[in-house]
């Protein structure tokens, strides 16, 4: 009992005296004999059909394109645009800030889930020559609402916090975007398969994660070899 | 023989032994009296001789912790040796060789110079002489001729000297000069390595402020009494002013000085110290300790002297959150005060759950009754519910306000009794005049869950709850300023409900609660849901006749005059009762004489102790021969200690206004103006002063569908248009489900509120003048262009007047013609610089920094400016000539 005392005091103490943000802190180099994470995010039940999104606003641009919602998009039994992502590594290939883009093209956020490193910085892009807005949700992050007229073709965002990030447009309520700010360099959209594919990964067992905009997260622990490919497979369901 | 009147014996007797004795007794009395006077009853040397030595050790750990960065910081080392290197080359290397060369230069130029200067000196002389020669001439008219030539020759003379005097300046200058710039070397260096150290050499001043030195010895301070005079701070018992002694400092010596927050008292730096003892707030050297904390500010021979913990001292010390209590006798705001929050609770639950009904405290004289009117109450209320009801409240609802007088069942029927006879008529008439609609059918299924949508939707959840646990403003930790209504239909019945939502004002007029400006199918849904609300009161055998009989209605009016009912509820024929219970404005500054303990020996005699339990169990102090009448109010520990330090910042004494924080018009405004808010709880909805906006929690997903937030409203609208709205709201954000009720203001209450929201913004001249005459017509023009399709595109989401933008009316926003009236013109300039800013989570997006080009040379400030211009003057009736009207600021 007492010895328990000590060692939880022990750790108190630690926590103490090193800062949160050195517990989190991600080292990038060179990883050499790295394997690789590949897989599907399956989606639990019969697939719901696709739903159409209403334009009701500035139809001859928004109008151009049928859109559906792309809050849940299931193709073949498989998870479209969930993030998958490795939540404890500490050490692994290198962290480089991206230049990234995302496109407001008939009044849609192409992708729909932007993945990307903290430190990143994103070109929002409106080739539709009518107003829109950017308005972020977001806590870590300080949320921004920027117009963004016709004139202004191009807006620089850097985001330096990990975090998921919600984007929409106040003038097209439709419109509804993600941005995934990953705190390490190991995640991936799953593509229109529903599969996604991490590379150059320590070898080690780590904690894999999906996240999904409208059924949430699940998780697993995942072992990788040196320079071998290993398959996982996530399902997620409606709550 | 014997001499008369000598004693030989007597002679002889040596008295040494008693001179001894009585010198020694001297001796060790005087010793004894020096030691008791200054040690044995100077306990505070002992604390300051601690304190100093505690001050020096810091200091020193400080210093060699400084010192050793120092050590290991190469650059402070490297410049260390180059110092060294060059000090001691100026003393005896090649440098000193050149300083000496040129200092004997310098002595050789000195002496070329002071010759020069001293040849130039002469003449200078000769030609006063001379000029006074000729001047002497010229008045005796003799000749000036051989005068003006010396004059001339000696001018001549000295227009030789002169440049060779300035040559020799300028050698010795450049000597001079050269000598410097050799030593400046040393002198650069060592302001550099001094800067380089500041961290570490501000710790030797410190420890010098502890020390004195004597010779070569250094000794830590001599202890001296610290004393702060408070000029006429209080007042004699003859009314004049006195001067207030605070000695807290001599102990307790680091309560301003930071570094000593983990010390023991008295050594530990006052919590905040920089908000609270800041020079903008309470300098201890201004206000003293014994302000906030009271005890006894001249004592300094016991540590419970000093803290008043003696008997017959009337105001001991105060310690932690009770130090809250005295922010009032200086503060008349005490609510916006962020360091008095139980005070600020206190004060809540004081104004709003009915304490000034019975008791009389000045400053809380005009406060509305706590409860609603009774002069129609037959017609509202269930007979059943209504003696369960008075019985105890608490049963029916626990969060409500409505104390329990616990009363017996006979006692219950007896006051209803009462209740019913004097509103039997007044009840009986409105009840002609307000049948249930035919319409009504109760458990309509479609009719319910219309309800349902319109109560969730147009804001009665702003105050109401509807199930267990929903709560809009709480009142304190657990009672609830608003009744929730999950068991109305056991209180009231349909037809009283339809006409109370449809106009709630109609059956009573002082009520709080607004009309919702209902249509009659919007009142019969909502009726139709609340009366799905619990189930019918059990009957109560006989209830109709006993409440009918006259006896009981007499027994009833006694114990209504008894328990004074009337000092929350206005009750016919009782308008003019006064208060019941003692007036409480100085009952902080009651002493242990003047409260009853009663036989209760287990309650500790203090007057904390004694308040704690009164308001805990109001009749605990009761005995055989004394009753009690105050009624349990059943609240919080946590609620009774706020209400605890409020009551004891009642005190017989005020600090003088020299003291006291700003009690100007705006302050006096902002709080009677927040009682009136808090009375109509507009904080149910809103958010203001950063507070409130409980419904919020009903639009997580989209908080644009939300209320407004008014942090900053008066600076964001003009008074006029905002007290036109007040008094008839309408919708300004068309896409919001939720309405601003209708209060019918009155135009005192309306003004109250403008004040509170102008002093909140520091809006000191509510009126001026915007002069649309003046707008540059180049303003109006760029504005016009920058407001188009092609631009910002504003009416893509703004309505104008009439037209309406595009889509559905979630996407909407408030008509930009109301602008022109609705807002302060300095305002607009702000949010267009960032919306976020003003209103974080807005859905109004920031247009700028990034304003076009091409407009008014792609400046941004001159846009937000054309863009002010433009939104003041949109839907103005006729030209720009017409000329200005009046706008806040």
């Amino acid at each position: 009992m007492k010895s328990k005392g000590i060692v939880s005091a022990f750790f108190t103490a630690a926590l103490l005296v090193f800062p949160l943000s050195s517990l989190l802190a991600y080292e990038g180099g060179a990883v050499s004999d790295g394997g690789t994470i590949t897989g599907v995010v399956k989606f639990k039940g019969a697939a719901p059909a696709p739903k159409k999104l209403e334009v009701t606003k500035d139809k001859e641009v928004c109008a151009k394109s049928a859109k559906n919602d792309p809050g849940l998009v299931v193709s073949g039994g498989n998870l479209v645009n969930a993030v998958v992502s490795i939540t404890d590594i500490k050490k692994g290939k290198k962290m480089e800030p991206q230049k990234a883009t995302m496109d407001q093209n008939g009044c849609e956020y192409k992708p729909h889930v932007l993945a990307m490193t903290a430190g990143s910085s994103v070109d929002i892009i409106n080739p539709d020559g009518i107003l829109h807005n950017v308005h972020s949700y977001s806590k870590a992050n300080s949320s921004f609402n920027m117009a963004q007229p016709k004139f202004k073709k191009t807006i620089n965002v850097k985001i330096d916090k990990p975090e998921v990030i919600s984007l929409k447009c106040d003038v097209h309520g439709w419109m509804s975007g993600w941005l995934f700010v990953g705190e390490n360099p190991y995640f991936g959209v799953t593509d229109n398969s529903g599969s996604f594919k991490l590379t150059d990964v320590p070898a080690g067992t780590y904690n894999v994660e999906v996240w999904h905009e409208t059924l949430g997260k699940v998780s697993q622990k995942v072992t990788v070899k040196a320079k071998e490919e290993a398959k996982v497979t996530f399902a997620m369901e409606k709550k | 023989m014997a001499v008369r009147g000598y004693d030989e014996n007597e002679e002889k007797k040596s008295y040494g032994s008693v001179f001894l004795l009585g010198t020694s007794l001297l001796v060790a009395v005087s010793l004894w009296s020096l030691w008791d006077d200054n040690i044995t009853r100077r306990p505070w040397k002992k604390y300051q001789t601690e304190f100093y030595r505690l001050d020096y050790r810091k200091a020193k750990a400080a210093y060699d912790e400084e010192n050793k960065k120092l050590e290991a910081d190469p650059a402070y080392q490297e410049l260390v040796k180059k110092l060294a290197a060059e000090e001691a080359s100026l003393k005896s290397g090649d440098l000193a060789k050149k300083v000496k060369a040129l200092n004997r230069e310098e002595i050789k130029a000195n002496v070329r110079f002071t010759e020069i200067d001293q040849g130039v000196k002469f003449i200078k002389s000769e030609l006063e002489e001379a000029w006074y020669e000729y001047d002497h001439a010229v008045q005796q008219g003799r000749n000036t001729r051989p005068y003006q030539e010396t004059i001339q020759q000696l001018d001549k003379e000295k227009a030789r000297l002169d440049p060779e005097l300035e040559a020799a300046r300028q050698k010795r200058e450049q000597i001079k000069e050269e000598i410097k710039k050799l030593q400046t070397g040393v002198k650069e260096m060592e302001t550099q390595l001094s800067k380089m150290a500041e961290e570490r050499d501000k710790w030797i001043r410190v420890m010098e402020n502890a020390t004195v030195n004597l010779g070569p010895l250094s000794i830590y301070k001599i202890p001296k009494i610290r004393q702060i005079v408070l000029d006429e701070f209080d007042r004699n018992n003859f009314d004049e002013p006195t001067g207030r002694v605070d000695r807290c400092q001599t102990c307790h010596m680091a309560a301003n000085r930071p570094g000593f927050e983990n010390e023991p008292q008295p050594f530990r730096t006052h919590s905040r110290r920089e908000v609270l003892l800041a020079d903008s707030a309470h300098p201890p050297d201004k206000f003293g300790c014994t302000v906030c904390h009271e005890g006894q500010g001249a004592a300094v021979n016991s540590v419970q002297q000093a803290h008043g913990e003696v008997p017959y001292w009337e105001s001991p010390l105060l310690r932690g959150v009770k130090a809250q209590s005295s922010c009032a006798s200086c503060h008349l705001d005490v609510q916006k005060l962020q360091d008095a929050p139980l005070l600020a609770q206190g004060q809540r639950i004081f104004e709003q759950i009915g304490c000034t009904g019975c008791h009389l405290v000045k400053g809380y004289e005009d406060l509305p009754k706590a409860g609603p009117s009774l002069r129609r109450i037959s017609a509202k209320v269930d007979p059943n519910w209504m003696v369960r009801w008075v019985q105890n409240p608490h049963n029916y609802r626990p969060q409500t306000r409505m104390p329990n007088f616990s009363l017996k069942e006979d006692e219950a029927v007896a006051i209803a009794a009462f209740f019913w006879s004097v509103s039997k008529e007044e009840g009986e008439k409105w009840q002609e005049g307000h049948p249930l609609p035919t319409g009504f059918r109760e458990g309509d299924k479609e009719l319910i869950a219309k309800g349902k949508i319109l109560v969730e939707s147009i804001g009665c959840k702003g105050c109401h709850g509807f199930a267990d646990g929903e709560v809009a403003t709480v009142l304190g930790k657990e009672k609830e300023i608003i009744p929730n209504l999950k068991n109305i239909a056991a209180k009231v019945g349909p037809r009283w409900t339809y006409h109370w939502v449809k106009n709630p004002r109609d059956f009573s007029p002082a009520t709080r609660m607004p009309s919702l400006r209902l249509a009659d199918q919007e009142a019969l849904a909502i009726t139709g849901y609340l009366m799905t609300l619990g189930g019918k009161s059990e009957g109560i055998s006989g209830i109709e006749e006993r409440l009918s009989d006259a006896k009981n209605a007499k027994r009833g009016e006694a114990l209504v005059r008894k328990y004074g009912c009337f000092g929350c509820h206005d009750i016919p024929g009782m308008e003019k009762e006064s208060r019941i219970g003692v007036e409480l404005t100085t009952f902080g500054s009651k002493t242990l004489e003047e409260l009853f303990f009663g036989n209760r020996a287990d309650i500790r005699h203090t007057w904390d102790d004694w308040t704690y339990n009164k308001l805990k169990t109001p009749r605990i102090y009761a005995t055989e021969r004394i009753e009690q009448v105050m009624p349990q109010f059943a609240l919080a520990d946590e609620d009774i200690k706020s209400l605890r330090i409020l009551l004891a910042g009642f005190r017989d004494k005020k600090a003088p206004s020299r003291y006291a924080a700003d009690h100007s018009q705006r302050v006096v405004q902002v709080v009677e103006g927040r009682r009136l808010m808090h009375q109509y709880n507009c904080i149910g909805c809103h958010e203001i002063e950063n507070r409130g906006g409980f419904i919020r929690k009903y639009y997580q997903e989209n908080p644009t569908l939300a209320p407004p937030i008014l942090n900053g409203e008066g600076e964001k609208v003009q008074s006029p248009w905002l007290f036109s709205f007040l008094k008839a709201p309408f919708s300004v954000r068309p896409w919001l489900n939720v309405r601003m009720p209708t209060f019918d203001f009155s135009d005192q209450e309306d003004n109250l509120l403008i004040g509170f929201f102008n002093g909140l913004s520091k809006v000191e001249i509510p009126y001026a003048y915007f002069d649309d005459g003046k707008v540059p017509k180049e303003n109006l023009d760029a504005a016009r262009v920058l407001v188009s399709k092609e631009y910002f595109n504003c009416f893509s989401c703004h309505k104008q007047g009439d037209r309406n933008p595009e889509g559905p009316q979630e996407g909407w926003a408030p008509d930009l013609t109301l602008a022109r009236n609705r807002l302060n013109p300095n305002w607009i300039i702000k949010w267009l610089q960032d919306p976020q800013k003003v209103q974080p989570g807005t859905k109004m997006p920031s247009f700028y920094p990034g304003g076009p080009d091409n407009i008014l040379g792609g400046k941004d400030d001159k846009q937000i400016e054309a863009l002010r211009d433009y939104l003041a003057t949109l839907g103005r009736k006729g030209s720009a000539a017409d000329g200005g009207r009046s706008a806040s600021r």
